[in-house]
């Protein structure tokens, strides 16, 4: 995913809260500290399709606003 | 020849502290260096009598450390080795221990990362093991040996202090093991029927080795009554069964530990090591109606598409997938009982020679000390 975000295309990771501690040290290891996080409830196992989809419902908004800030 | 004092130099490569027990361990688990039990101070002089069994420059990476890919240099592995309280002789076997656990196969990212509660298991093979006293008996996992609570203790601080393992920011581990503070024994080679571990792997029996295992913390497995082959692994096979296992989703390698007396059993009538695996294999299965519902459709049949994806309730679910990715060593001293030691599930273990800088297998860890 960071070197994707290396070639400019638009990128991100989805964590849930306990993870995003994690997912920002390896951003900045891996030399993209800017490589946005969507973040969405824990957890992410252990959940009903109608659960999933309603993470997914927490997420989409995020990536669509990203896709709206790369292009402009 | 590398200069330390010069290598010291460089900007946070050692800081002034307080020429105090209390102070140093203070200042330790202040910044996070620290596994949570008091540390030797890591002093210049200590750390280069450590050094003086490392035969490559001291400032030269051997591995990056996941998942903050800290450069492992002989000097940070020596810094974490006399916090740990090992004999300077101990170093040649962390620094192996070290690179074995950072090729690619052993996915040392996951295992310190994950949420399950698996450490790296080092077995020690070879002459290297007696000329350490690393424990391969009574108690072999547990404290009482240097070599064993020290060097398996080394690994752990390196796991924090350079690849950043710290608990709920590296290390997301949902609760941690045992394990975690030092996971280190020798394989009981006397006491084995069989050739040890190393040379299954692929080494000559005189070199010296470590294989790492992305383990969970051993399960006993009791047989006192058992006096044939069939029986011993039976018992082993039936303990190997478990509907939370990572292992049943991947390829995953779990550990055999035999005891030398079932070891003995087992071997009497017969068997090698090849075939304990395949009656192992061919026994240790669950019928799939003993996994939940959501585990069955989400997993078994998605992973193992092909033998799973259609059958029936009653198919049989493989605890592991082949033979050969049973792993077995003799470890141990008296008493009917063996353990099994399942894993993280996606990871390979890794065996690595102990090796001089030109190659050649070290005979005595006497050979990296500066000539």
């Amino acid at each position: 995913m960071c070197e994707l975000r290396k070639r400019g295309l638009v990128t991100a990771v989805i964590v849930s809260e306990p993870f995003l501690k994690l997912g920002k040290t390896q951003a900045r290891v891996f030399g993209v500290p800017e490589l946005p996080l969507l973040l969405i409830p824990h957890p992410l196992g252990g959940l009903s399709l109608e659960q999933v989809e309603g993470r997914a419902g927490h997420a989409i908004p995020q990536v669509l606003q990203l896709i709206k800030e790369h292009a402009a | 020849m590398t200069n330390l004092a010069e290598l010291l130099k460089s900007p946070g490569a050692s800081l002034e502290c307080e020429d105090d027990f209390d102070a140093v361990n203070e200042l330790a688990r202040g910044r996070g260096w620290s596994d949570g039990l008091p540390v030797v101070p890591p002093t210049a002089s200590r750390v280069e009598r450590m050094l003086a069994y490392c035969d490559r420059p001291w400032n030269e990476p051997v591995a990056r450390m996941a998942p903050r890919y800290g450069e492992a240099t002989p000097l940070r592995l020596a810094a974490n080795a006399v916090m740990a309280g090992c004999r300077p002789e101990y170093f040649p076997l962390l620094v192996a221990a070290v690179e074995a656990m950072c090729e690619e196969p052993f996915n040392l990212y996951g295992i310190q990362a994950t949420t399950h509660l698996c450490a790296p298991l080092v077995i020690v093979n070879g002459p290297v093991a007696k000329e350490l006293d690393i424990n391969s008996g009574h108690n072999a996992f547990g404290p009482g040996w240097q070599a064993n609570a020290t060097i398996g203790r080394a690994i752990r601080l390196a796991l924090v202090n350079i690849g950043g393992a710290i608990p709920a920011l590296g290390d997301m581990s949902t609760f941690g093991a045992p394990s975690k503070y030092s996971y280190l024994a020798a394989e009981n080679e006397e006491a084995s029927p069989w050739e040890p571990l190393h040379v299954e792997r692929g080494l000559p029996r005189e070199a010296s080795a470590v294989t790492v295992i992305g383990a969970e913390c051993p399960h006993n497995v009791n047989d006192h009554e058992s006096i044939t082959a069939e029986g011993i692994l039976t018992t082993l096979a039936g303990t190997l069964l478990a509907a939370g296992t990572n292992d049943v989703y991947y390829h995953a390698q779990p550990l055999i530990v035999m005891g030398p007396e079932h070891a003995k059993t087992v071997a009497s009538g017969g068997m090698s090591k090849a075939d304990a695996k395949r009656f192992l294999h061919e026994h240790a299965h669950l019928p799939m109606r003993r996994f939940s519902k959501e585990n069955i459709e989400r997993r078994l049949r998605v992973t193992w598409k092909e033998r799973l994806g259609a059958a029936g309730l009653d198919a049989p679910v493989y605890m592991v997938q082949r033979p050969e990715d049973i792993l077995i060593a003799v470890i141990g001293g008296a008493g009917k009982h063996s353990a099994v030691i399942r894993t993280f599930g996606a990871t390979q273990a890794v065996t690595r020679a102990l090796k001089l800088r030109d190659g050649k297998y070290a005979k005595s860890v006497a050979d990296f000390r500066k000539k």
